[in-house]
């Protein structure tokens, strides 16, 4: 009886406009009439930049913290993103990597991931993908990765298909005073070097330097020994000034680095990003940010090189039970790619492309405990027309900490320079009319506490598309050419869940499995069956641990099982481990022993080509703060 | 002690999950805090040096950068105890906080929040710090538990510098050091 009244209340307010809210949903004006036990347990907007609603949107999101990096022994950007159970990394060699969720994974295939730093776009317009060895940020300063599986829905910009990585660096405020990490082992030496200081009355600034230098591995059986010796360095700043309620971000970075595949192979580049946001009022709030990024790649006799410069906006806007986010952004980038290896260039080799977006969503209360998220994206890139990205999502908060949720969304990829302008005189002819691929996703999940001590995450997916790449003959001859001739279905499903077992042991356990039915449209062939799928194990498991032994002693073990991979070439399961014993000298001072792939000497990764194996490695470590 | 840290520890752990929890909250962490730093006059008792005399206010003072706009100083409007107004102040240092009652310490570029604190041991002020700046814990230590914004009570600094902290704000805190 009381529930139906207090709806009828919410309807009532709700005709009249006026803002009727639970108990914890409180305004900052009715702060005021609280008591201080009330205060106590009011939830919060988080102060940092993930209060966008991205955080608290319904879809299947994996959380790295900052800890979890610095606990895990990582000492690199992509080993550190196999803490997120929803990604599948296949390390190819010592430097490249290939990271993607619910499938399509692969050094080509893997074009369906967006993945951020700070805001700022790392895949490349090349072919979609990610170069993972050309960004090093200083992992200490990571505050955390958003892993997102699916389509990120409506806020994320171009290319948010498959999965989402948000990687966000804190803010200068949270890093004054000093920090040097410094491993050694036989595989990989780095040092990272940081120093935070007060900038003015309310600013920060820190800079920071990141170094590496990583051994080779050995081919895998039967596949050409590639040397993919590799080193490298990022430096870079961040200065964030003002309050929360106006807050301006500056930040830029540069780096190096050499390979050793043939002399002179090398990567450099840098960036520079300023980001602004302002509450205009309690209930409404902007942000604007701009970035220009430039590097280029040179390696194995090919020049790629690419230049973006990227501008966004957002507003927030909370009234009544609506909370409405709005925006759009712009990106150009200029690249040249050429290739002097094979016979395969890219027609014209220095192009500018456009990509527009524009969005717009409601997250809208239905009752205090039910919310509908409704939105789209519209996008046009200078290959496509105006594209029409909706997405609609559902969550039901039964209780505190509980959420069950479910989405129904369009994505697309859209077509890459290597889709549309690769060529190959007689034998490959561009595809003038390669369209973007095409992606409805299905999915429902649950996220909670069953308990005080646990949390879990439990979602489903069916993913259905449409107009995959193929390769294809023309006339039934030579020259090939890149159509969108495939369809079909992947389905799976994800759950990780976090204990407290005892006060001085967490452990995490997760677990996705992937099924792929795609089939050839009508009239169409695929001269390579299936490369564009990926190279994906049907299932993957991680198990990770945090045992305090003592006060100071810390033992971290993570492992992880990752299925048969049945693309061809096959590639068997494997089971590997890692791991970091860690002393803490004093609260400033850190000791440690980490490894990696603890199980065997050797394993494999990836079916790719070029594919080397990973090694046992061991390494000492030490992280001092001063 | 030992164990109390591991069940610290055990709630933080809590905390971030919680942290990864979807919620549609309306206030910030700022504001809650805010609203905070004006009520805890009412469950301090200063010593009868330092307590207000006749009507003078509580005097709520922020050291170095304010991190809360003018949140504090609407908080504080709203409050009063035993008929006292509560008044904001910003200060750069901790020079000159002498007569603060309840003191917000947040690094400036002169003064680190651990200098501030070293100013003001031994004098009968209420000092607060926040997790987000960092380590130095004033006699009140906000953090965030389980997405709310919540504190630590260091008792026995409270009451070496002569304040007596009310069980009823006590048994709010996440964790007391006891005197």
């Amino acid at each position: 009886m009381r529930r139906t009244l207090a709806i009828g209340a919410c309807a009532v307010s709700f005709a009249f406009g006026s803002a009727a809210r639970a108990a914890q949903d409180v305004d900052a004006q009715d702060l005021a009439n609280l008591t201080i036990e009330q205060l106590a347990q009011i939830e919060v907007r988080s102060a940092s930049k993930t209060e966008e609603p991205l955080s608290s949107a319904p879809t299947a999101l994996y959380v790295i913290t900052n800890t979890d990096i610095a606990d895990s022994g990582a000492t690199s950007l992509p080993e550190a993103l196999r803490l997120a159970p929803n990604l599948q990394v296949q390390r190819i060699d010592a430097s490249q990597y290939a990271i993607s969720s619910r499938g399509f994974n692969g050094l080509e295939a893997g074009n369906k991931v967006l993945a951020q730093i700070d805001g700022r776009t790392i895949y490349t317009p090349l072919a979609s993908s990610v170069f993972w060895n050309l960004h090093s940020p200083l992992l200490e300063d990571i505050r955390q990765i958003e892993v997102i599986s699916g389509p990120g829905g409506t806020l994320y910009g171009p290319n948010a298909v498959n999965g989402v990585i948000n990687i966000t660096t804190k803010d200068a405020e949270d890093t004054l005073g000093g920090l040097v990490r410094v491993t050694a082992g036989s595989l990989e030496r780095t040092a990272g070097l940081r120093y935070g200081f007060p900038v003015g009355g309310s600013g920060a600034m820190r800079v920071y330097a990141d170094w590496h230098d990583n051994e080779g591995f050995r081919a895998a059986p039967g596949r050409p020994e590639v040397d993919d010796d590799y080193r490298g360095w990022q430096a870079g700043f961040r200065s964030d000034f003002g309050s929360e309620a106006d807050h301006l971000t500056f930040q830029g970075d540069l780096f190096h680095a050499d390979a050793d595949t043939l002399p002179g192979d090398n990567a450099k580049g840098g960036n520079i990003l300023a980001r602004w946001s302002r509450a205009l009022s309690p209930s409404s709030s902007f942000q604007l940010q701009a970035y220009y990024d430039d590097f280029r790649r040179e390696f194995t006799d090919v020049v790629d090189s690419v230049k973006t410069f990227d501008g966004q906006g957002q507003v927030n806007l909370v009234s009544g039970r609506h909370h409405i986010v709005a925006g759009g952004g712009i990106r150009t980038t200029r690249d040249l790619f050429i290739n002097n290896l094979n016979i395969f260039e890219l027609v014209p080799d220095s192009r500018r492309l456009w990509v527009y977006n524009f969005f717009a969503q409601d997250r809208f209360s239905i009752t205090p405990k039910l919310d509908i998220i409704a939105g789209s994206k519209v996008e046009k890139s200078t290959f496509v027309g105006w594209q029409l990205l909706p997405n609609l999502r559902i969550a039901w908060q039964p209780n505190r900490g509980q959420l069950v949720w479910a989405a129904v969304s369009r994505a697309v990829r859209t077509p890459s320079r290597i889709d549309r302008q690769l060529e190959a005189p007689g034998i490959l002819a561009p595809a003038s009319n390669f369209t973007s691929e095409k992606l409805v996703a299905l999915e429902a999940g649950y996220r909670g506490q069953p308990s005080r001590s646990t949390a879990l995450s439990i979602s489903g997916f069916v993913n259905l598309y449409d107009d995959i790449r193929t390769t294809e003959t023309t006339n039934g001859g030579l020259p090939f050419q890149l159509m969108n001739g495939q369809k079909g279905t992947s389905y799976g499903i994800e759950a990780w869940a976090t204990m407290q077992v005892t006060p001085v042991w967490r452990l995490w356990l997760g677990g996705t499995t992937l099924w792929k039915d795609f089939h050839l449209k009508p009239g169409h062939l695929d001269l390579i069956p299936f490369n564009s799928l990926g190279s994906d194990p049907k299932w993957q498991l991680t198990a990770r641990s945090e045992f305090d032994l003592a006060p100071r002693l810390q033992l971290n073990l993570q492992g992880r099982a990752v299925g048969k991979v049945d693309q061809a070439p096959q590639l068997g399961s494997y089971v590997e481990l890692g791991g970091r014993l860690a002393y803490r000298l004093t609260d400033r001072l850190e000791l440690y022993l980490a490894g990696e792939n603890l199980l065997h000497r050797r394993h494999q990764e990836s079916n790719n080509g070029a594919a080397q194996l990973p090694e046992r490695s061991l390494l000492a470590g030490t992280r001092v703060t001063f | 002690m030992q164990w109390d840290r591991h069940l610290l520890a055990a709630l933080a752990g809590t905390a971030v999950l919680a942290g990864s929890m979807p919620v549609a909250a309306a206030v910030t962490e700022a504001e809650v805090k805010a609203a905070f730093l004006p009520r805890f006059a009412r469950y301090v008792t200063w010593p009868p040096s330092a307590a207000p005399s006749g009507s003078n206010p509580y005097m709520l003072c922020v050291i170095g950068a304010d991190p809360f706009g003018g949140d504090v100083q609407s908080a504080a409007r709203t409050q009063s105890v035993d008929g006292r107004k509560i008044v904001v102040r910003h200060l750069d240092s901790a020079a000159g906080a002498d007569d603060c009652h309840i003191a917000f310490l947040s690094g400036s570029r002169g003064q680190s929040v651990g200098q501030m604190l070293a100013a003001l041991r031994g004098k009968p002020v209420l000092t607060v710090t926040d997790a987000r700046n960092g380590g130095p814990r004033g006699i009140i230590h906000f953090s965030i538990l389980d997405g709310r914004v919540r504190f630590s009570i260091d008792e026995a600094e409270a009451s070496s510098d002569g304040l007596a902290i009310s069980s009823r704000l006590l048994a709010l805190a996440i964790s007391v050091t006891q005197r």
